[in-house]
């Protein structure tokens, strides 16, 4: 079982090049962006596209502005996705650390969930959405439990692989110091899990949201995947890409906080975060050594 | 500083009594991997003994049987008189690589051992503080791991064998990792910090010179099966220069070990 980590590890260390730099990428991304979208918005209009199937750029906004402002429908369905999608996140990871913790301090436990993990983990788990549904009806809880299934395996795998994955010395200099196994638990396996476990949970962060996605697309009367089956029905091509963008909007948003979290926790890999913390824990401890 | 001294040596066994004993020591990984065969050996109070050989003369392994982080197959073992089944608060080990956990400053790191046997007091604290200033890191207390370079984590390392408190050191290459300058000042300043406490250290090298400059006795081994081949007496006073492993005797002292390992080394 090998550990899931994300690509963008990079994203919030310290060693970004000096801001003179940083704003020049900026801009050129930011040219070839504005580029593609005056393409696409003339390619609508010149009729290259069919913009019955592929709406013009400003069509988009013009809806998004309308489903937001005007109509304000989508608040209601954006607010149902994302409570199904962060209560799935909340029970899913949950379960995958929980029972990751169990597995990781048990070899027997371990061994004998072994079996089950890997017949769920060969499972297409979203092909288990109708039964969640028959189950649980076709309200929020089969949605939540969608949700949590699919985001289930990042925290699990990525919490097991950071416990069980500790140096062999650091566990004997622990052992040749008395440690109980709690200590050792606590002392070193937690810790020294927190990078990978972060990342596990950054995964669950965007599966969560698919899996609420998907289980509304099979049945529901309310949230994001219904308002977008009922665009595309009505050939609304515009409120469909609307939708879609919101949906990608909200769910980088959430995995950009997951990534702010992970940076404050780890915070020995950046060198602004050690330095700060220094200077605190200096100033604690020797205001506690002087006090006798 | 004194009383830094005194929290270490508080051993109330003299300088020259026996503190490891071991008899027809063997420990063996299964039946064709005999790790160390029938080692017997004593080692007194205060005495710093080099174990040097080759990979696989079961160096590592009969430190880690001192240690109790291993348990041997047959023949004896006694520290401090009692047989070793598990590890023990009298004896504390250093490894190859620092393994400082990140997360911790470098007092932090130093104060693992107290936090492990309880309560961390003001005096412990102080304690650490003091063990950094005497290997050198006076001004980096506060630091992370990661902002220091691998000398001055092994020597943060050696200030939290320190705090141990343990009179029994045991060392496994420790300062292998390090350039050849870092390491030859290390070794300087685990001399005399080791003489100030009175500890008693088992030194794993594979470095013959590192081996004799250090010690009192070099245990020589040999490989398939681990064996202890010679126990060589280094007569040479202390504190020792490193001029000294320029001088004839400490050159005659080189070639009789190179003796008993034979040709390759």
């Amino acid at each position: 079982m090998s550990a899931i980590t994300e690509g963008d590890v990079t994203a919030l260390t310290d060693d970004a090049d000096s801001s003179g730099q940083r704003a020049w990428i900026i801009t050129k991304h930011l040219i070839l962006f504005a580029v593609l979208i005056l393409l696409w918005e003339l390619a609508a209009r010149a009729g290259w596209a069919d913009p019955l199937m592929f709406p013009a750029p400003l069509g988009i906004v013009k809806q998004i502005w309308f489903i937001y402002v005007v109509q304000q429908n989508v608040w209601f369905h954006l607010y149902t996705t994302f409570a199904e999608a962060m209560a799935g996140l909340f029970f899913g990871s949950i379960m995958g650390i929980g029972l990751a913790t169990a597995a990781a301090l048990s070899l027997r436990f371990r061994e004998y969930i072994k079996p089950y993990i890997i017949v769920i983990e060969a499972t297409p788990r979203i092909a288990v959405g109708p039964l969640f549904i028959a189950w649980l009806g076709f309200g929020f809880s089969s949605k939540v439990a969608l949700a949590s299934l699919v985001c289930f395996f990042g925290p699990f795998v990525n919490t097991l692989t950071g416990l069980l994955n500790v140096d062999d010395e650091a566990e004997e200099m622990f052992r040749s110091m008395r440690a109980t196994k709690w200590q050792t638990f606590w002392g070193l396996r937690v810790p020294n899990s927190a990078t990978i476990l972060m990342a596990g949970l950054k995964l669950g962060c965007s599966s969560a949201f698919g899996g609420a996605l998907v289980a509304e697309f099979i049945s529901a009367n309310q949230g994001m995947g219904v308002l977008m089956s009922r665009y595309t029905y009505t050939l609304n091509m515009n409120g469909a890409f609307a939708t879609l963008l919101s949906i990608t909007f909200f769910a980088f948003l959430l995995f950009k906080i997951a990534d702010v979290i992970d940076y404050y926790t780890v915070y020995w890999r950046s060198d602004s975060l050690m330095q700060a913390k220094s200077k605190k824990r200096k100033a604690a401890f020797l205001k506690a050594i002087a006090q006798n | 500083m004194a009383a830094v001294a005194q929290a270490v040596a508080s051993s109330k066994v003299a300088v020259g009594d026996t503190v490891i004993q071991a008899n027809n020591l063997t420990k063996a990984f299964s039946e064709s991997v005999v790790a160390l065969e029938n080692a017997s050996f004593k080692i007194k109070k205060g005495d710093f003994v080099s174990l040097v050989g080759p990979s696989g003369c079961g160096k590592s392994t009969l430190l880690r049987l001192v240690a109790g982080l291993i348990k041997k197959t047959s023949g004896n073992l006694t520290v401090h008189g009692k047989e070793v089944t598990e590890p023990r608060a009298d004896t504390g080990m250093m490894f190859q690589r620092p393994i400082l956990l990140e997360w911790r400053t470098s007092v932090e790191n130093v104060l693992l051992p107290s936090e492990l046997l309880g309560k961390v007091t003001n005096e412990d604290k102080r304690r650490a503080m003091g063990f950094l200033e005497m290997v050198g890191l006076k001004d980096f207390e506060f630091t992370f791991p990661r902002q220091l370079s691998g000398g001055m984590q092994q020597r943060v390392a050696l200030a939290r064998l320190l705090q141990t408190g343990a009179d029994i050191l045991l060392l496994d290459e420790p300062f292998g990792a390090l350039d050849e300058f870092t390491r030859e000042r290390l070794n300087v300043e685990l001399m005399r910090i080791v003489s100030q406490f009175k500890t008693t250290t088992l030194f794993v090298t594979h470095n013959i010179q590192e081996a004799i400059f250090l010690a009192d006795q070099v245990h020589v081994m040999t490989p398939r099966p681990g064996r202890l081949a010679k126990i060589i007496d280094v007569p040479f006073a202390r504190p020792r220069e490193i001029s000294l492993q320029l001088t004839p005797e400490f050159n005659k002292l080189v070639a009789e070990v190179r003796d008993v390992l034979g040709g390759d080394h």
